[in-house]
């Protein structure tokens, strides 16, 4: 049931704030909703669920009124830092016009999915999160705020609740940015949350394990996210190969370190670890297509992923700075990054202020280059090997935050017959966030994969079913392209095993360089397939 | 003495105030730091292609940058604020008419120095007479009123929502209804006087002339002198309110959202980016080496990447 929770009662101390339960959410199509998993009673008093029942975070509650006022503390002292150009200058100004200049519309509201979806729970309006922060900021750093209190709108006593509500709330957004996309005055409250995320890990050491710890740390100190070192790499790409000769019936042989190559292709790496058939794919089209490339064993050179763009700036410019040291290293020309949608934006986008003095090579997503595959003929394609229903699904930070919007529209448009491509309903940079971004999709620790699942991931799950409204009974196979690996993780568990869309619809999901395999002319078999599990 | 003091140095006060705290809070914002990219998409000025990143060497290419797709972005937003019409209906039947009040009641100060300069007293009725001078009585009475019925209309709207829609009502704060209240009484004191003291706005036009002049205002009649009162409170209060967000807003969608300035060598960009990197953060978390440079931080990873490097080619 659906409760009002105003901005200054963030803080306050009911057993959980906003009891988030399976009715509250929207309802879909043939989807019986089940209850929400019980928390022991014990876990409870061990670590914080209250502000709607889930963690993502794994908070221990404190047990003293010092370990109390040291968490409204640090926070206060991060908080501070966030506005001082030392500590902050890469996001300094539009932190700050986004935390000055919100005229509470809510023209944000509707624009987000995780918003509408929940059941338009109070707690996950996009200016929700960012108005508390206003508020406290106003409450502790401004002249007015300190003598006048809540009459010039600072109104949020600050407690250790309210910073670990804050905690949580910042993961319960996917910094879509569709809120700022629609904002009349152009305020970003998804780039707030992200900024919260930062005040959290940079300075209470603060975030998810599946993010930090077992994230951009173990990618620093093995080489991967996934903790694959380079040695395990060269393994997977003999695997690869032989997946390859299998479905080919020839060999082709990966290049890997090839010193001075024209391309250094660099994937997400849980691409060799769950979806291998997505790197060989784009070994088969860039043999095809006689491309100079190469990947790279060098340790920081074959993980395309930057958590760090998620949360934490200093772990981004690290890794970000690695990865160009890497190709470096190997005199490429250029960087192409694979199918995933932030390490696109980190590489090729935000990274590239970062890039000063010699700090320089070129990058580039992959969604052009395989365009002229198509476009100048370089493969040969023939469509009537992908006639199925096939959708596509707009990775945000492609799309909507880098603009790359036609390129898999052509593509796609060769690849299948007449007809067979539809689009869903808001896509292209309207589109909807797939539930597995800014980290969601590696996130499955207490019962946050839970929430995920049933929240974040669910208008994605109601887009899909509108665009194969016509066609969703499962004697008709359907494909939904996902060009980016956090997505299909997404994908893989919310849409297909959460929502049963394989079982139920027969909809299976993949990127779009398989598709292209798919329809090219020279091989021997189909590169997909219904009945395969990778 | 009171209606001297507000239709004179009171005004005086109110607009120094507003010029240097609002000029003051411009440079604050124009010097920060170069940020990171953080584009949002379309970018219009891209034009009809849209974004680069479509482009395969696309680095190489001379970015293309289409001013008329930007005027008519911007223009859209400034005179019809497109962004709320399409997503906030609502929202936008009152926002709308407030802010072509006040882009209107701007073109009305202009229409009424401009009338002082061709002499302009009570409705030139004589068409033969001055043809020009009795178009420009018109139009500053039709837009001075359009300027204040829109504004009242418009603020008086968006009051009524804040306070009958449960979500809007939700997250407002006690300066959200002090905005509109100020909106209303600005407007509203605008619209009375000139329905009831200054149908030709002479009494208005004098004052403006007088102030610009450096001469003491002539004017003492009541609602005038309100009206006065309550614009020089507005531009006290304005650069200290989120109302400012109408500077924020070219920040936002110019040095931000459409900001796609690419990292050149030897650049201006770059030399700020490389200042910025020169300071040293003060975060507290373990894995922030504390006392670096944010150059210092990056390196400590090439070095133990390099290092890691080596030891993997020695295996």
């Amino acid at each position: 049931m659906k409760k009002q929770i105003r901005v200054k009662d963030i803080g306050a101390d009911d057993a959980v704030l906003t009891p988030l339960t399976s009715e509250d959410i929207q309802p879909l199509l043939n989807h019986d909703e089940k209850p929400f998993r019980t928390i022991k009673a014990e876990t409870k008093e061990r670590f914080d669920y209250s502000l709607d029942g889930f963690s993502g975070l794994t908070l221990p509650i404190p047990k003293t009124k010092e370990e109390e006022e040291r968490i409204v503390n640090s926070f206060l002292a991060g908080l501070e830092k966030l506005f001082e150009k030392e500590s902050n200058w890469a996001f300094l100004q539009p932190t700050t016009l986004s935390t000055q200049y919100c005229m509470q519309c809510n023209t944000c509201n509707e624009a987000c999915p995780i918003y509408t979806e929940s059941g338009r729970q109070d707690i996950y309006r996009p200016n929700y999160r960012p108005e508390v922060l206003r508020r406290i900021y106003h409450r502790y750093f401004t002249k007015a705020g300190k003598l006048l209190g809540k009459w010039s709108g600072a109104d949020v006593e600050l407690n250790w609740r309210v910073v670990y509500h804050l905690a949580e709330l910042a993961y319960r957004c996917t910094i879509c940015r569709r809120c700022a996309s629609v904002c009349p005055v152009g305020v970003d409250n998804a780039l707030l949350t992200r900024e919260l995320r930062k005040l959290f890990s940079q300075e209470m050491g603060i975030a998810p394990d599946n993010v930090h710890k077992s994230g951009s740390v173990l990618h620093m100190r093995t080489g991967s996210s996934t903790g694959m070192t380079p040695a395990a790499f060269l393994n997977n790409i003999e695997f690869i190969e032989e997946i390859i000769e299998e479905k080919l019936d020839r060999k082709i042989k990966i290049p890997v370190d090839k010193k001075g190559a024209d391309i250094l292709l660099i994937h997400n790496a849980g691409e060799y670890m769950a979806w291998p058939e997505n790197p060989a794919a784009f070994a088969i089209l860039f043999e095809a297509a006689g491309l100079n490339w190469t990947l790279s064993s060098d340790v920081m050179g074959y993980e395309g992923v930057n958590y760090g763009v998620w949360y934490d700036d200093v772990q981004f410019a690290k890794v970000a700075l690695a990865q160009i040291e890497a190709a470096k290293r190997l005199g490429v020309k250029k960087i192409v990054v694979g199918e995933c949608g932030h390490a696109t934006k980190a590489l090729v986008s935000i990274a590239d202020r970062l890039c000063v003095g010699d700090n320089v090579i070129p990058r580039e997503s992959c969604l052009p280059l395989l365009e002229s595959f198509v476009t100048k003929g370089l493969i040969r394609f023939d469509p009537s090997r992908n006639d199925f229903p096939v959708t596509l699904h707009d990775p945000c930070n492609m799309v909507r935050l880098m603009g790359i919007v036609s390129p898999q529209r052509t593509i796609l448009r060769h690849i299948t017959p007449p007809g067979r491509f539809r689009e869903m309903p808001n896509s292209g940079v309207d589109n909807y966030c797939c539930g597995g971004g800014s980290g969601f999709a590696i996130m499955n620790t207490n019962n946050f994969g839970e929430w995920r699942d049933n929240v974040a991931c669910r208008m994605k799950a109601r887009q899909v079913l509108t665009a194969f409204e016509d066609c969703l009974d499962p004697s008709i196979p359907k494909y939904y392209c996902a060009p980016c690996s956090n997505c299909k993780g997404a994908a893989r568990d919310a849409l297909m095993e959460h929502y049963g869309f394989r079982d139920k619809y027969n909809i299976i999901y993949g990127g779009l360089v398989e598709l292209m395999v798919n329809a090219m002319v020279d091989t021997p078999r189909p590169f997909i397939s219904w009945e395969e599990d990778f | 003495m009171l209606s001297y003091f507000i239709t004179g140095p009171f005004i005086y006060l109110s607009v120094i105030v507003f010029v240097v705290i609002a000029g003051y809070k411009v440079m604050s914002y124009q010097k920060m730091p170069r940020h990171l990219r953080w584009d949002l998409y379309p970018v219009p000025h891209q034009g009809p292609e849209g974004s680069k990143y479509q482009k395969i060497d696309f680095y190489k290419k001379v970015p293309v940058f289409s001013i008329a797709h930007e005027m008519l972005a911007m223009s859209q937003e400034m005179i019809f604020i497109k962004k709320a019409f399409d997503h906030n209906r609502r929202l936008w039947i009152g926002t709308w008419p407030l802010h072509m009040g006040i882009y209107l009641s701007g073109l009305w100060l202009v229409l009424l120095v401009f009338g002082w300069m061709l002499d302009i007293q009570g409705e030139m009725m004589l068409i033969g007479s001055n043809l020009i001078a009795w178009a420009v009585a018109k139009l500053t009475i039709f837009v001075g009123a359009a300027a204040f019925t829109m504004g009242l209309f418009g603020s008086i709207v968006l009051l009524w929502l804040r306070l009958s829609n449960a979500d809007l009502r939700y997250i407002a704060d006690f300066v959200t209804y002090l905005n509109l209240c100020l909106m209303v009484a600005i407007f509203g004191t605008g619209l009375a006087a000139w329905l009831t003291v200054d149908p030709f706005f002479d009494l208005i036009r004098q004052n403006v002339i007088a102030l610009l002049t450096f001469q003491a205002s002539p004017v003492t009649e009541p609602a005038v002198v309100i009206e006065m009162l309550i614009f020089g409170m507005f531009l006290l209060y304005l650069p200290f309110s989120r109302m400012m967000h109408f500077v924020a807003k070219y920040f936002f969608y110019h040095n931000i959202m459409w900001d796609d300035e690419p990292m050149v060598p030897q650049s201006a960009l770059e030399n700020d980016v490389k200042k910025s990197l020169t300071y040293s953060p003060r975060w507290s978390s373990g894995h922030i080496a504390t006392g670096k440079a944010w150059t210092e931080l990056a390196a400590l990873q090439e070095k133990e990447a390099e290092k890691q490097h080596e030891e993997t080619n020695s295996r």
